[in-house]
């Protein structure tokens, strides 16, 4: 059990600056999920922790301990490989067991652990076979016992979903939560997955181009989100953007979007210091556009009527996408509000969750 | 202007009946027609010799000897009691056993210390595989100069290491003979053994190494948990490669020692050609090659199998 703490870190890979400058403060017992684009520094960040790559400036701390230095596995942390890295020519029981045979543990107290460690991931019944006789979800299973049954400091985790398929990967993912749930160690998690970043994190950092973009809890990041990228990052299916520009009216600032159609009013307290007639990028999340009800729309919701082009249902949901002001816009809707493309219905769309960014810079307003 | 040909010349249906069936049966038979040269040659060479060789096991086929009279095992009874023979198939053996053990430890320790990247790795690389270019006649001759008393240079080199002059008769002299033909073999073939364990190293996935970094597995323990078991499949290959030719030694013993002095050489390959080519026992020498190659077939078969079963695991 243990923080860890990144301070100014800096990687280069020849020519390619893979990390630019990192400070990050992981408290003890946390759920950190490092997600990003492919390329956006998270797996090599998650192996300069883990001491498997080399830092060229900066400074990382494990438990309040300076561990640049420190070769692996001197610092007591875990790791659950992508392609799980399991031993070929060893049973899941010697998978499991080497790090504490290499400690030179008693058998009677290793085979108390191993079996302690497979009953918690349900593979008691496969610790005499060969990796190669197990499932993806299995091996899995059983780099995560391998890793847990040390008990580490800290776990780190480098894409381990991404090779199961869908369902199993939901499954997995729950299992990963519940295990944080369980021992409540520091778990540092690297995924491109924005689904497993939500459902998992107790905190994500969100990483663009080898630097932190945005950072906090999952639901703050998706209903705050700091610049375009976090905003389209996060959510599916992704944020709608749409081009527009704000215009001052008596009851505060409005946004009439390009292309045109009449001007929205922007509740109050969203007033971006801009200057009247500036340029946005309008953000609607697809949840934020809904089928109009009955009666005129509520405050704070404007109505518009849309020409259904594209149905997507999903089961419980349908996505629609129509053109709002020439751009496409998707909105989801109740699976039996639409039935199929060209449609024409009113949608009333959430002002109050509307978010505001400036094209310059990408940054929220 | 592009011409067209008016459609009653072309020709009537059914008239390319007999081209249809050449270009038929040349699509069925093409392939045969173009392995026959292989087969023929592989029949002519291999098949029809090895053939007759049985024959050639119960008859009498002696230059000495004239006719070909069935001398039932008469052939295999002459090797057998011949106590050439046997000490020759000992001494084949224990040098292979030998060369092959040497060749196995330098070429592993070679492979460990060159599967890292560092600057001149290529220039090392081709310098150390070079020997395995050079026609084993060629390296018996150039070692047989080497160590040529009083007049090669190694007596003279391994003086000045020692610090007083040192009078080895390297081909003259039992057990230095045995050392000579070692150290003729070992340079020449412990490239062998680096290259192919070398790829076999190259190939253990970099992540089980660094899993294993992080289990807290020091670096002996790796090799013992990580390395060996990964790289045993190449191992067994290359030990098998190396020990089926090993067994053949022929051409350093021939240019280094010629079988000598006396006949404390004879390698079972050098006694072969000794009986048939050199004496002209023709019908003793196939017995005994026979022998040779049944005697070597057990031991194919228990490494095949090892390979086989390492492939199925």
């Amino acid at each position: 059990m243990a923080n860890v703490k990144v301070s100014a870190l800096h990687k280069h890979f020849g020519p390619v600056h893979a990390v630019r400058g990192i400070d990050l403060d992981i408290p003890d017992g946390e759920f950190t999920v490092l997600v990003g684009p492919s390329g956006c520094g998270k797996s090599t960040l998650l192996r300069t922790i883990a001491g498997l790559e080399e830092i060229d400036e900066g400074r990382i701390e494990i438990g309040g301990e300076i561990v640049n230095e420190m070769r692996p596995r001197d610092r007591d942390v875990a790791m659950v490989f992508q392609d799980y890295a399991l031993y070929p020519h060893m049973t899941v029981f010697g998978n499991i067991s080497l790090s504490l045979r290499a400690r030179r543990m008693a058998k009677s107290e290793m085979e108390e652990r191993v079996g302690r460690v497979a009953d918690m991931l349900g593979i008691k019944s496969l610790l005499e076979r060969y990796p190669r006789q197990l499932s993806g979800g299995q091996r899995q299973r059983v780099a995560i016992g391998r890793a847990i049954v040390r008990n580490p400091r800290v776990f780190l985790f480098d894409e381990p979903l991404s090779n199961l398929d869908a369902q199993l990967r939901d499954e997995m993912r729950g299992e990963i939560k519940r295990l944080h749930q369980e021992i409540a160690t520091t778990m540092i998690y690297v995924t491109h997955d924005q689904v497993e970043a939500m459902t998992l994190a107790d905190r994500i950092v969100l990483l663009r181009d080898g630097v932190i973009e945005q950072q906090g809890a999952p639901l703050d990041l998706f209903e705050q989100p700091t610049t375009l990228f976090v905003a389209g990052f996060l959510g599916s299916p992704r944020m709608n953007f749409v081009k527009g520009r704000l215009e001052g009216g008596p009851d505060g600032v409005a946004v009439k979007l390009n292309g045109g159609g009449p001007a929205w009013p922007l509740p109050r307290g969203r007033n971006p210091v801009l200057a009247n007639g500036a340029e946005v990028i309008v953000g609607l999340r697809p949840e934020h556009v809904g089928r109009a009800g009955t009666g005129p729309a509520a405050q704070g919701f404007a109505r518009v009527e849309a020409a259904i082009e594209l149905v997507q249902p999903t089961g419980s949901r349908s996505y629609a996408t129509f053109k709002l002001a020439d751009q496409p816009v998707m909105a989801e809707l109740q699976a039996h509000d639409i039935s199929h493309a060209g449609e024409r219905m009113c949608v009333d769309i959430n002002l109050r969750r509307v978010s505001l960014f400036d094209p310059g810079t990408g940054k929220a307003l | 202007m592009v011409q067209l040909a008016p459609a009653d010349i072309l020709p009537p249906p059914g008239a390319g009946r007999s081209s249809r069936l050449v270009s038929a049966f040349a699509d069925r038979y093409f392939k045969w027609l173009m392995i026959a040269p292989a087969a023929i040659l592989i029949l002519a060479l291999s098949i029809y010799p090895l053939l007759f060789s049985l024959w050639v096991n119960f008859v009498n086929y002696d230059f000495q000897i004239p006719g070909h009279d069935f001398v039932g095992l008469q052939n295999f009874l002459q090797v057998i009691q011949d106590p050439l023979a046997s000490s020759a198939l000992v001494l084949t053996i224990l040098l292979s056993l030998t060369v092959v053990a040497i060749e196995f430890v330098l070429g592993l320790a070679l492979a460990l210390a060159m599967v890292r990247t560092f600057r001149g790795r290529g220039i090392v690389m081709s310098l150390l595989v070079m020997p395995l270019f050079i026609s084993p006649v060629i390296v018996g001759q150039s070692w047989a100069l080497f160590l040529q008393r009083p007049f090669g240079p190694a007596d003279y080199l391994l003086g000045q290491l020692v610090g007083h002059p040192v009078n080895i008769s390297w081909v003259g002299e039992v057990p230095w003979v045995y050392i000579a033909i070692v150290i003729a073999d070992v340079w020449q073939w412990t490239p062998f053994m680096f290259v192919i364990l070398l790829a076999g190293l190259a190939a253990i996935p970099q992540h089980l190494y660094e899993a294993a970094e992080l289990d807290g597995i020091g670096g002996l323990q790796t090799f013992v948990h990580i390395t060996l078991p990964q790289l045993a499949p190449i191992i067994t290959l290359a030990l098998t490669f190396r020990l089926l030719d090993a067994v053949k030694l022929f051409d350093i013993i021939f240019m280094l020692t010629g079988g000598g002095p006396g006949t404390a050489t004879y390698t079972a390959s050098f006694y072969l050609y000794q009986i048939g080519f050199q004496q002209f026992h023709l019908s003793i020498a196939t017995a005994g090659s026979w022998i040779f190659l049944i005697l070597l077939s057990v031991v194919i078969m228990v490494l095949v199998r090892r390979l086989l079963r390492v492939e199925a695991a």
